[in-house]
This record gives structure tokens, C-alpha cells and sequence, in this order.
């Protein structure tokens, strides 16, 4: 996977690398040129910034909760210091697309968070400065305002905690410190401004976390065939659909991790779970022993960062950060709204298509020691596994459904060639988890 | 079974690891151990049952008694696994647990109802299952196993059920205390119906568990032998004391067992059956519950012992929660540690100083769910 | 399975007819109509009957014929007839429904039927309500019942129905992820840990299952929505 992953963006950047990375970079730089591809593969900020536009995000009024949101539990989501406010929003986006807070100029926040792709890069795994890969795959910034933890594994608690640690991230924007982020912005006159109307302060650290959490939070996409549906609109989804809907109540176990109301409409339990998507590829035991050592050492959120993007130490998920075992290889569960625009899939990109994760989860995962309890084999035939996937198309937000539509058919399309997860002895219960793989023919 | 090959792998390095520290002097020991582990064992997030290499090895011994400890396994509960397989894949990761304890348990004590019926292909099943273990097992039978047959499958798979043995200084029993006198033949049961009767926790056709006067007397010749300074540890599958009747979390001539073990300056008593975290003590019996790996029992409405570190009730969409496996260490003083290494919480150790001060000092964590 | 099923629907639809009290005209259950020259004679239970010739001699074989007739009818129509004794037996921790006994005290309106309670009619009350608590008891414990398919009952996680905590319903349970009865934490149940198919709500079955687990928590306040 990793290795699809090396070379397919570098030939797109190829074309790219003749442009100056200032030109692609800021949002009132123009001129993105015929490639319509940005720095890093993402789509150029204007072609962002212009669909954003479209949105119409700004008109809703920001002291309200986002349609399909309890108020009370929204309200409660904001922290008592960074109150929703026009200028906080409006200081926020512009950061959110800055270059400039990256150490070369040529990542912002919206590289790997692209408007274009659902605020995700489309990619396995992220690329930063210097074309270097990370160790996971983009999680949408769409939403997140509701998620209780950020990053997969939940290292960080909150959205203003989270927008710090990529900038100074050595493989991501690559800033040195906090210190040089604020130094690259407060010359600009235009910025000194902008964080005095917001804040009341001059540039600092906090704030230009504190701006790109404000915007962030609204980001909240919830409109989606399916909520009109549950609003009593029937014909809002296909009746396959409907019946991926019951089974993703029911048989497919889908609700109990991935819960949807009011007060919670991301579909995310917020807790780890191990369902071995990193156990195909890694020793757990050899990989917790180290990782234990070095955390011993320095267990500081830097520390961690590091060791989550940067060594084999990420597929242990959860457990870098509560040195529990039995959070060996646990991410937090990811929301399932617009999941249709935000594939490759899993904490690794490792899945292409809705099919792939629906067959992982058929056959009860793979097996490995610290596999979530609650991973049994689901019996689903191929029919249910289209309803659940056609059901998960229907989540979608409106403003995203050309680009649904467009996702939907391109994974049927590889689904259709292959399915490299697909394993029905176990999700039969014809071979059991520990039994040795025997040749089945095909059906 | 790839993951089977790293495990072997990953074992055999540390076992030669082992090899070389068991070369060492105490000193040599304590420096080598440490560099390998780290500080990390000081933390209490750090699994007692884990990959991690502890240093149980023996490096002072004192007296007779040494350090060591073994590993527990206890209510499986199998079906065929045709029937049902989730009991089967869980009693299979409670063996990758205790195969992957580093250094190995010095055996590993399986606490009874392996099987759920008593069928002789339940109990082959478990039978096989268990081989795999690394350590050498002592089985202890549990009604579950018993009442088909009267013990017979189990009898021939796994020998007689109450027998004792010598490890290290301690003295170990293990008893069958699931007898009840017979409830069947007025009724005309059939030997199914018995089982099923058995089976059935709340169910009040049947009788109280007991050790019985013949095993009392055969127990009482057994520890003559041993003077009172010897630590006892009893292996008994119910609770060897009086908990709550109506499900059999109960032993009926309790009092009379625990006479027995009265004179000894330290006995321990490790018992199944309860499927939860419990610990109690009467005067200088310490009792200590084991975790099934099928499900967790609810506590009993009443008659809770006092000493307890309770369990939150499961989460029932993971089938393993509130479930596990773990380990007793024993140290020189005859006192043990004992290590509930919950699956899906955190794992945790009562310690022979909670035992000892009644609850005063030592209280470890309440288990939670991991993965909030 | 399927016969079953069938029988248990049988016997909670007599128990329904019975405990709808006067009301009902119970329906006659002969095995030859009467003629002139026979009588009817009634089962205790009001409702089975038999007819015999109206000048049958009264000796003792004749009786004793006469009621293995009823009993053996009796016993046709109520193929589980053993299975309350057995329920009753096992699980005597079910505890008795509330004592009704309370309104035959003091003065009662004589002038009007409908006012007038009888201590029969309190032992209706309570012996129905019962029966169908002791079904509950029965399909509760029994996989097969459930239609289970790896052989796990209810009783195997909430002995006595612990941990069942019927009086915190309606409540938010995570398993579902939202606010739900007691009837869906059933059905839940019954999918997932039991590997059952899901029962309609009025399946008579579930509504045993539900009397059970209300009635082994007597006595315990309510606290809807507690977690």
C-alpha cells in the first residue's frame, strides 16, 4: 500500500515542481495554471476557496447550532475562550489556507485538508514539506468540531490543541518551533490587523490555533439524502438504501460504534478500537516494547506526534498515548458522514473502495491479540454488503454530491476487479479465526 | 498463523534473553533486568500479564519458599464449535495470553467448566485447546464438566479431580467442591436434563455445592503432613465460603473446609465459578475469584464480600468484556499477588499488602473501560 | 420449532381468555354435543367439558372415567401442562405480583356487579399475571425457545434477570446508540449476543420475556433514563 502510495503523487508533482511554490501557495496569489493541481497534489487554493465560497457556510448564523445538531450539546462543544465570532472565523480560513505557516512556504492546512475532496487528500497517507509521507491517513476536517477526541488515536483533546501540533510537525508543515510560525506571519500587516479585531492581541501561537479551531467549527456538513430521509422525506433514498439502513441497525453491527441522533451526528462512538486493520502488518509486541522504552524517555505530545507520523510506532494507535494494552493497535472510531467523498479508508488508507471496509468487517476483521471483542464475523451476502455500501453513499452532504456520485461509481468500478479483502469462509464462520486457511473454490 | 510464527519467534529471543539473565548473580540480575524493562514496571498502566519480561525470577530465596507464579484459566464454557465459536476464539486468546507471558508461568491452572454440557466432544475440544499451552496445566473440574456424566469423560481426559502437589515450598490442593447430593433420581431425570439442570446458575431444582465428608477427611490427611508455617494454596471451583446461595456461590460445608486450613499461618484460596473480580477474607484464608473467558457474571444481589474491587457491568456488544485470564505471584513471605488481566479494562492486582491490611492500603483502581 | 411456537402462542391465548374474567362467554369444548339424554360436566378450570349419560350409574369407576375424559382432554390442548410446576420449581426467586387483596376490604357497592370484586377475582389477577411471568422464566432460560442458534439464553449474563434494569428504561443505551425500551434492549439482545432473529413486539414470547424481567425487579424504583 505504502508503496502505490510513494509513487503515484510524485507524478503528478513532477509536472508541478516547475512552479514557484508562492504561486501556488496563497489564496490571493492566483494564477494556478492549466495543471489545476497545487502543491503536494492538492487542489489549488483558489479552486478551494471558490467552492468553499459556494458553500455558503458564512450565512448561517454563527450563534446557532448547525442544522441537525442539538443546541445544548453544541454549546457545550465551544470552549468558554474561543467563542464563535466572525473575525475568529474569518482569521481562521485565511490561516487555514497560509503557506507561509509551513517551513517552506508550500503547506497549509487545506493541502491535506482539501475543500475539493472533502477536506482530505484522497491520499493513504499525507504528504508535507519535502515530499515526505506520514504514517496515516487524512481524517476529514469536516465535522470535526463534534469529534470528542482529535488526531486517530486521540492524542490530542481538543480542535485548538489539535491546529497546533502539524505546523511544527518535522514532517508535515515543519516549522522548528511556535516561535518561527508566529514570526512568518507577524510582519504582515494584514495579519497584525486581522488578530487584533479577532483577539485583541497581537499574532501568537494560541490564537492562530484558537482562529483555525473558530473556522473549523464552521465546517459542519450534515445535510445529506439521508437526513432528509430521517426527516420523513422517503423517497430521499433508494429502498437498497432502506435496507442497508436496517442492517446497518441490525445484523451488520454497524450503530453500536458508529451512533447517530441529534446530540451525536457524526456516527463516531469517539472511543479506540482495535479492529485489525494495522494487525496485517505489524508485531505488536516488538513494536510496544519499544515504544514503551522511548516513551519512558519523553512521553510530551511533540513525542508522540513524532512517533505516530513518523515510525512503525503509529500502528499502535491509542496505546502510544495510554500505554494500556489492551489499546494495542486501537484508532478512534471515524465518523461516517460524507464518507462517500473520503476515501482511501482506515486509519492507514489501506482500503480503496466502501466495499473493501464492509468485507473486512464481514469476515470479523483480522485476527490478532488485541482485536476488539466486539469484532464477530457479520454472515452479510453480497446483496447486504451492496445495501450497507449504497447506504453509506447516502450520508453525504448536498454541496458534495456530484462529487458522491462521481466516488460511487469509480469504487464500484474497482470493486468490481477487486475485492482483496473479501473473505466469506470466515464471514461464514465456515473457517474459523484460528483454523489455517484452506483453498474454497469460488462460488 | 503467521501471527503464531512472530509470537514463537518473539519468544524464543526472550527466552534466550532469560537464559542468559538466569546465568547471572542476584546483582547482575536486578542491572540486567532493569535495562531490558526499563523503569516501565513501576507504572501500573503496564500490563501484569503482558509481553513485557518481569523479574519474577528467583534471586533470593531466604527461607524454602522462592518467588514464582503461574497463570489462570478458568470457565470456558465450550460448545462445539460448530455451535458456537465465540466461546472458542475466546478461550484460544486467553492461551495466546498466558503463552506469550514472558518468562513462562511455572504452570498454569485451569479453574473448571471447560465445557458447558459435559459432552465428551466439549471437554475433547478444551482438551486439545489446551495443549497448546506452553507451561505444564492443572485442571480442576467445575460442574459444567461433571454432571453429564458424572465426571467420567473428565475423569479419563484429565485424571482424578482433587489431588495436591509440592511447588517451591508451597503446598497446593485441589479439590472437587461441585458435589450436591442428589437431586435426579426422585425426579427421573435424564442424565441431559441433570446437566441442564446444573447448568442453569439461577436455577433452584438442584442443590448446594460441597466438598463432601469422604474429600473432607482425604484433605485433612493430605495437610497433616505439612507443619502450619507451610503456605497452603486450595484450588477449589466455587467459592470456598458462603457468598450467595440461590446461584451456588457457595460452598455448603465451607465452614468445615476452612477449618482445615485454620492452623496454617498463611493459606490462599483461588477459586472459579463467579466469573468477576472477588476477593475475601476470613481470618488467615485469603480468597481470591478468577475471570471466566466465556461471560461475566452479574454480582449477586446480596452477601458481597466487603474486600471487593467491583467491576462496572459489561459492555454486552463486546462479548469479551468483563472477561479474561491472568496470574498469581507468590512471594517468599507465602502471600500471593493476584493479577485479574481483564481484556477489555484495565487489568488489576490485588496485593498481598490490600490482603493483608484489610483493604486499607494497596487499593488498586476500580477497572474501567480501556478505549475511552 | 416452528410447533413449538405455536404451542406457547396456545397457551398465553387461553391464559389471555381466561383472565379476561366475566365478560367472556367461554367457549364449549365438547367432544360430542349434548342431547336430551346427557349431561355436561365442566373441567375445574371452567372451561373443558365432557358429557355423560344423564342416568350413568354414580360409582367410582365412573367417575374416575369421566374426569380421565376431561384430564385427558385437558392434557391435549395443554401439551406444556408440566411446564409451570417446573418453572415454579426452578426459579422461586420470582417474586409474587402485587397483593390485590386490598379492594375486597370494607364496603363494596353491592347495588352494582361491575364495582363488586370477588375474592376469586383477585386470584385471577394474581394467578395470571404470574403464569405469564413464568413463561417469561421459561423462555428466558431457554435458547432454544429464543431460537437461538449458538446456544446462549438470557439467564447465561443476568441470572434471576440481574443486571437487567428494567425500570431505567426508557433510556439512552449505547449498544443502539439511542433512546430506547425495554422491548429493543430485548431484540438487541436476541440479534447479537444470543445470534436470534428479532421478535415483533407483540410476539407473545417478548412479552413474556418482558413480564419476566419487570417482575424480578419488584420493588426497585423507578429511574427512567438512568445509565
Amino acid at each position: 500500500m505504502r508503496q502505490v502510495a510513494r509513487c503515484w503523487p510524485r507524478v503528478l508533482l513532477g509536472a508541478l515542481m516547475t512552479l514557484s511554490p508562492l504561486t501556488l501557495g496563497g489564496p490571493a496569489m492566483g494564477q494556478g495554471g492549466p495543471a489545476a493541481r497545487g502543491m503536494h497534489g492538492a487542489t489549488p487554493f483558489e479552486q478551494q476557496l471558490a467552492m468553499l465560497d459556494a458553500f455558503g457556510l458564512d450565512k448561517r448564523p454563527l450563534q446557532q447550532a448547525p442544522r441537525g445538531v442539538d443546541a445544548v450539546v453544541w454549546a457545550a462543544s465551544i470552549p468558554a475562550d474561543n467563542a464563535l465570532t466572525p473575525e475568529r472565523v474569518a482569521l481562521g480560513r485565511r490561516l487555514f489556507f497560509e503557506p507561509r505557516l509551513s517551513a517552506d512556504g508550500t503547506v497549509a492546512c487545506a493541502t491535506c485538508h482539501d475543500v475539493t475532496k472533502g477536506f482530505t487528500d484522497h491520499r493513504p497517507v499525507s504528504e508535507g514539506i519535502k515530499d515526505q509521507l506520514g504514517r496515516r491517513n487524512a481524517p476529514t476536517a469536516l465535522n470535526a468540531a463534534m469529534l470528542t477526541s482529535q488526531f486517530l488515536d486521540g492524542r490530542s483533546p481538543t480542535l485548538e490543541n489539535q491546529a497546533r501540533l502539524p505546523i511544527i510537525n518535522p514532517i508535515e508543515m515543519g516549522m522548528p518551533d511556535e516561535a518561527s510560525a508566529v514570526k512568518a506571519l507577524a510582519g504582515d500587516a494584514e495579519y497584525q490587523r486581522l488578530f487584533q479585531r479577532a483577539y485583541g492581541r497581537a499574532v501568537n501561537f494560541d490564537d492562530i490555533a484558537r482562529a483555525i479551531a473558530a473556522f473549523e467549527r464552521t465546517l459542519m456538513l450534515l445535510e445529506s439524502p439521508f437526513d432528509r430521509y430521517l426527516a420523513g422525506e422517503k423517497n430521499a433514498i433508494s429502498a437498497e438504501a432502506e435496507k442497508g439502513w436496517v442492517l446497518y441497525n441490525g445484523k451488520a453491527r454497524c450503530q453500536t460504534c458508529h451512533p447517530f441522533n441529534l446530540s451525536n451526528p457524526l456516527g463516531s462512538d469517539g472511543r479506540f478500537h482495535n479492529v485489525g486493520v494495522s494487525a496485517r502488518h505489524q508485531k505488536f509486541e516488538e513494536l510496544a516494547t519499544k515504544a514503551l522504552e522511548l516513551l519512558e524517555k519523553d512521553a510530551s505530545i511533540h513525542a508522540l506526534d513524532r512517533l505516530a507520523l513518523e515510525t512503525d510506532m503509529s500502528e499502535l494507535g491509542r496505546f502510544m498515548v495510554t500505554r494500556n494494552p489492551t489499546d494495542i493497535g486501537g484508532f478512534r472510531t471515524l465518523q461516517i458522514r460524507n464518507i462517500g467523498v473520503t476515501p482511501p479508508y482506515m486509519h492507514d488508507g489501506s482500503m480503496q473502495t466502501l466495499w473493501d471496509v464492509m468485507d473486512h468487517y464481514n469476515k470479523g476483521g483480522e485476527p490478532n491479540p488485541y482485536l476488539d471483542g466486539g469484532m464477530e464475523p457479520l454472515a452479510l451476502s453480497e446483496e447486504e454488503i451492496n445495501q450497507v455500501v449504497a447506504f453509506l453513499f447516502t450520508l453525504t452532504d448536498a454541496r458534495y454530491a456530484e462529487e458522491n456520485q462521481r466516488q460511487m461509481e469509480r469504487q464500484q468500478e474497482i470493486a468490481r476487479k477487486k475485492r482483496p479483502f473479501r473473505d466469506e469462509a470466515m464471514a461464514f464462520g465456515r473457517r474459523l479465526a484460528f483454523e489455517p486457511v484452506k483453498k474454497e473454490p469460488r462460488p | 498463523m503467521k501471527r503464531k510464527d512472530i509470537e514463537t519467534k518473539y519468544h524464543e529471543e526472550r527466552q534466550a534473553l532469560f537464559d542468559g539473565l538466569r546465568r547471572l548473580d542476584r546483582r547482575g540480575f536486578m542491572k540486567v533486568a532493569g535495562a531490558a524493562t526499563g523503569a516501565v514496571l513501576g507504572r501500573s498502566l503496564v500490563h501484569p500479564m503482558s509481553f513485557v519480561p518481569i523479574s519474577v525470577a528467583s534471586a533470593a530465596t531466604g527461607g524454602k519458599v522462592e518467588r514464582f507464579r503461574f497463570a489462570y484459566i478458568s470457565d470456558s464454557h465450550l460448545y462445539e464449535k460448530k455451535l458456537n465459536e465465540r466461546f472458542v476464539r475466546s478461550l484460544l486468546r486467553a492461551v495466546d495470553d498466558v503463552n506469550k507471558m514472558d518468562p513462562q508461568p511455572d504452570f498454569v491452572l485451569y479453574g473448571g467448566d471447560l465445557a458447558q454440557l459435559g459432552q465428551p466432544g466439549e471437554l475433547k475440544l478444551g482438551a486439545e485447546i489446551l495443549k497448546s499451552l506452553k507451561a505444564p496445566v492443572r485442571m480442576m473440574v467445575g460442574e459444567h464438566d461433571w454432571y453429564l456424566d458424572m465426571g467420567e469423560k473428565w475423569r479419563e481426559l484429565f485424571g482424578e479431580p482433587s489431588y495436591s502437589f509440592d511447588h517451591k515450598g508451597v503446598h497446593f490442593v485441589v479439590l472437587n467442591s461441585v458435589i450436591e447430593e442428589d437431586f435426579w433420581t426422585a425426579r427421573k431425570m435424564t442424565p441431559l436434563e441433570r446437566m441442564q439442570t446444573v447448568a442453569g446458575l439461577d436455577n433452584a431444582l438442584q442443590n448446594r455445592f460441597m466438598v463432601g465428608a469422604p474429600q473432607r477427611e482425604w484433605l485433612k490427611k493430605d495437610l497433616s503432613r505439612h507443619a502450619p508455617s507451610t503456605p497452603v494454596i486450595v484450588f477449589s471451583h466455587s467459592p470456598l465460603y458462603k457468598y450467595y446461595r440461590p446461584w451456588n456461590f457457595w460452598t455448603d460445608d465451607a465452614e468445615e473446609v476452612q477449618a482445615l486450613l485454620r492452623r496454617f499461618d498463611k493459606a490462599v484460596v483461588i477459586h472459579g465459578h463467579t466469573h468477576q473480580l472477588l476477593t475475601h477474607r476470613i481470618g488467615n484464608i485469603h480468597f481470591h475469584g478468577m475471570l471466566s473467558t466465556a461471560w461475566p457474571w452479574p454480582y449477586a444481589p446480596e452477601g458481597l464480600p466487603e474486600l471487593t474491587v467491583q467491576m462496572n457491568r459489561a459492555d454486552p456488544f463486546n462479548p469479551q468484556d468483563g472477561c479474561g485470564d491472568g496470574s498469581v505471584e507468590l512471594h517468599p513471605d507465602g502471600l500471593v499477588d493476584k493479577v485479574y488481566g481483564l481484556w477489555n479494562r484495565n487489568p488489576v492486582t490485588i496485593t498481598r499488602g490490600y490482603m493483608t491490611s484489610r483493604g486499607r492500603t494497596d487499593r488498586p483502581d476500580a477497572p474501567s473501560l480501556s478505549s475511552y | 420449532m416452528y410447533a413449538k411456537r405455536v404451542a406457547i402462542g396456545a397457551l398465553l391465548w387461553l391464559g389471555c381468555q381466561t383472565g379476561s374474567g366475566a365478560g367472556q362467554t367461554p367457549r364449549a369444548r365438547s367432544e360430542r354435543a349434548p342431547t336430551e339424554e346427557t349431561v355436561e360436566v365442566k373441567l375445574c378450570d371452567d372451561r373443558t367439558t365432557t358429557t355423560v349419560p344423564k342416568d350413568m350409574p354414580p360409582t367410582r369407576e365412573n367417575g374416575q372415567r369421566v374426569a380421565d375424559s376431561l384430564m385427558s382432554q385437558w392434557k391435549r390442548e395443554h401439551p406444556n401442562q408440566a411446564w409451570e410446576m417446573k418453572v415454579t420449581q426452578s426459579h422461586p426467586t420470582i417474586p409474587p405480583p402485587a397483593d390485590n387483596r386490598k379492594v375486597l376490604e370494607g364496603a363494596q357497592r353491592t347495588d352494582q356487579t361491575y364495582a363488586l370484586f370477588t375474592e376469586r377475582d383477585v386470584l385471577t389477577w394474581e394467578r395470571e399475571t404470574l403464569k405469564l411471568v413464568q413463561e417469561g422464566a421459561r423462555v428466558f432460560h431457554d435458547a432454544e425457545a429464543m431460537e437461538g442458534t449458538i446456544g446462549v439464553s438470557c439467564d447465561m449474563c443476568h441470572p434471576d434477570a440481574a443486571n437487567t434494569h428494567p425500570e431505567t428504561y426508557p433510556k439512552f443505551q449505547t449498544q443502539l446508540g439511542r433512546v430506547v425500551l425495554l422491548r429493543d434492549m430485548i431484540n438487541w439482545c436476541l440479534e447479537h449476543p444470543v445470534k436470534a432473529p428479532r421478535m415483533e413486539p407483540d410476539d407473545p414470547r417478548m412479552r413474556a420475556l418482558e413480564a419476566y424481567i419487570i417482575a424480578q425487579r419488584k420493588g426497585v424504583t423507578l429511574e427512567y433514563g438512568k445509565h
